[in-house]
């Protein structure tokens, strides 16, 4: 039997390697991620509507708080979009130019989003866990107050707390945070009480971890796919909520815009025939959401692979 | 079931009061009472201002006064800005409008999804499934704001065949943009959750069975799939109606139908608190009453649910 040692050798380390390197669930499901046509035209959209964000004030010819004096009076038929006097997107009916103020309006609507959606991972992330974890009285009590709390009419409460309070960015960002966390808090509370009689939670345990650390270390990292394809549908969720307050001129305060603001601002114009002021900011609105559901629907088909 | 009923009477109760009581320390804790303007008014002005809305008492008082006249009388005091108006008259001439379109938006959210649901699920990936699930993504991403402006501008502006805003009784072609704009989004997800779960139950054990004893298929629809396939409509039912009161703020605003989302929106600006809270606990009111009677029609038909 001739069998050449080196080759041997180099298959067992390989096969060794691999198994080892394996296909960890994580690859997996970005595979899938990748397969999936609606899912990667809603990142790609994503990532387009954020460079617009970030990158579109350079573009821009007009500060968003200019007027443009030649057009003012005459927006129905000096404002249209044209790329000749730098107003790509037109002007609004005072003569300021729509494409930045579209940007500034995407700007705060995606900082909305995103901070509403943050506020909700870390405290409903946390407060669910602790929920789950301890249980007993003090998840009944914790949820309870959950279930009252979700029980008030938070668009009012939040229209409350902004008019008492001042309208302001910060009040705004307040106000959708006190609200958003509470879905999160119950969905994660419900994954956490799987995860608890799990065999490395009670090893965990027996070798004496404090139960915080054993939250922080062992329960929310095998949370992270349920809350990253949460929160990713949460991020439309906080921008419906933060446009619906501002095209009620509730919520963002001149000279800041959203794209509530700027779509309530289009409706109430259009017709004067500048029909530009509401199909951009809409346009952009609808996409971003699309976007996000797009992206929402297919991490969860990712991570998810049953639940089709 | 009584037992149910009053065990979710006993948690609905505190939570209505734990509202009221929330908003009014809210009221107080706000910089600036509910008559500080522009121009400082003279302090014997102001304390007459407030001797005469009770506001000069200590807050428990104040809270319990409050308390007391909604309980009792149902009356949710005067207005802060208007001073010859209450908060009951001010909700009174809202609440008609609201309720006739709201309850229509809701009727048509639920039937048009529904029916939807059901149609795109016994036609699993035919035309009229795509179409259904086209039409549920789509409407995702129009809300009542978005709906609003593009109703008017098709049925006002360009083809003038409804009118573009105000109410009346008597005349329906008021009445159907309002509820167009406020169903649509709703529509499209009870249409989708319908369609997830008829889908769910039609590839269950007993749907196989009764097809098997050759049961007629529209009697195995109606009479064994329809109902285990509403729950989950049942239970996101809740949440639509808050929704749609929310909702009715925009369509109040955006089509001046006057009703008491006009009335809150007016009283934000206005920063007349006393308004704005009654609007408020009356909806809360309505809201955790609602959501009792879906729980309460959720155990009558999920037979899985002990109470």
């Amino acid at each position: 039997m001739v069998i050449e040692q080196e080759k041997m050798q180099r298959l067992a380390t390989r096969m060794v390697e691999e198994e080892v390197k394996g296909r960890s669930p994580w690859a997996d499901a970005r595979k899938r991620f990748l397969r999936n046509k609606a899912a990667m035209a809603g990142l790609v959209i994503l990532i387009l509507v954020a460079l617009f964000a970030l990158f579109g004030d350079m573009l821009a010819v007009w500060s968003n708080e200019e007027l443009d004096f030649s057009v003012m009076g005459q927006v129905a038929t000096m404002g249209a979009p044209s790329l000749e006097n730098g107003h790509y997107f037109g002007t609004d009916d005072l003569g300021r130019d729509l494409f930045s103020r579209t940007v500034q309006g995407t700007q705060i609507s995606l900082m909305v989003g995103i901070v509403g959606a943050g506020i909700a991972v870390i405290v409903g992330t946390l407060y669910g866990a602790t929920a789950g974890y301890v249980g007993g009285r003090t998840d009944q009590f914790m949820m309870r107050a959950v279930d009252i709390l979700m029980s008030v009419p938070y668009m009012f409460v939040l229209i409350l707390l902004l008019v008492m309070f001042g309208r302001s960015i910060a009040m705004l960002f307040l106000g959708i945070g006190l609200i958003s966390w509470l879905e999160m808090s119950r969905i994660v509370r419900g994954q956490t009480l799987s995860l608890k009689n799990r065999e490395f939670i009670e090893a965990a345990r027996a070798t004496g971890v404090s139960t915080w650390k054993i939250i922080i270390r062992h329960i929310v990292p095998n949370l992270l796919g349920v809350v990253a394809v949460y929160a990713t549908l949460l991020v439309p969720l906080m921008i419906l909520t933060e446009s619906f307050i501002s095209f009620l001129g509730l919520g963002v305060q001149e000279p800041l815009t959203s794209w509530g603001a700027l779509i309530s601002e289009g409706a109430g114009t259009m017709n004067y025939g500048t029909l530009w002021q509401l199909a951009f900011p809409l346009f952009f609105f609808v996409i971003t959401l699309f976007g996000f559901f797009f992206v929402g629907d297919g991490l969860r088909d990712a991570l998810d692979p049953k639940d089709r | 079931m009584f037992a149910y009923i009053m065990r979710r009477l006993a948690v609905a109760v505190p939570t209505l009061l734990l509202l009221i009581v929330i908003s009014f320390v809210l009221m107080h804790l706000a910089p600036g009472g509910p008559f500080s303007q522009e121009r400082e008014l003279p302090a014997r002005v102001l304390a007459n201002l407030n001797a005469k809305y009770g506001l000069d008492e200590p807050l428990w008082r104040q809270i319990v006064n409050y308390v007391y006249s909604i309980v009792i009388h149902f009356d949710f005091g005067p207005s802060f800005v208007y001073p010859d108006r209450t908060v009951n008259e001010l909700l009174a001439d809202g609440f008609p409008v609201t309720l006739t379109y709201g309850s229509l938006a809701f009727l048509a959210a639920v039937l048009v999804g529904v029916g939807l649901g059901v149609v795109a699920a016994i036609r699993h990936n035919s035309w009229l499934d795509y179409l259904a699930v086209g039409i549920s993504i789509g409407a995702q991403v129009l809300p009542n704001f978005v709906m609003a402006p593009i109703l008017v501008l098709f049925f006002t502006l360009t083809w003038r065949i409804l009118p573009g805003g105000g109410w009346s009784f008597s005349d329906p072609s008021f009445w159907i943009m309002p509820v167009i704009a406020l169903a649509t989004s709703y529509m499209a997800s009870i249409a989708r959750i319908t369609r997830s779960s008829m889908l769910e139950v039609l590839g269950s054990n007993h749907i196989r069975t009764a097809r098997a004893k050759g049961m007629p298929e529209h009697r195995v629809i109606l009479r064994h799939a329809l109902k285990p396939a509403m729950l989950p409509v049942i239970s996101y039912l809740g949440p639509v109606f808050v929704s749609m009161i929310t909702g009715s703020v925009v369509i109040d605003i955006y089509f001046s139908t006057g009703g008491i989302g006009k009335a809150f929106v007016e009283s934000a600006l206005n920063r007349d608190y006393a308004v704005m809270m009654g609007v408020t606990i009356l909806i809360g009111a309505l809201t955790i009453l609602f959501n009792l009677v879906v729980d309460i029609l959720y155990a009558w038909i999920d037979p899985k649910i002990r109470y």
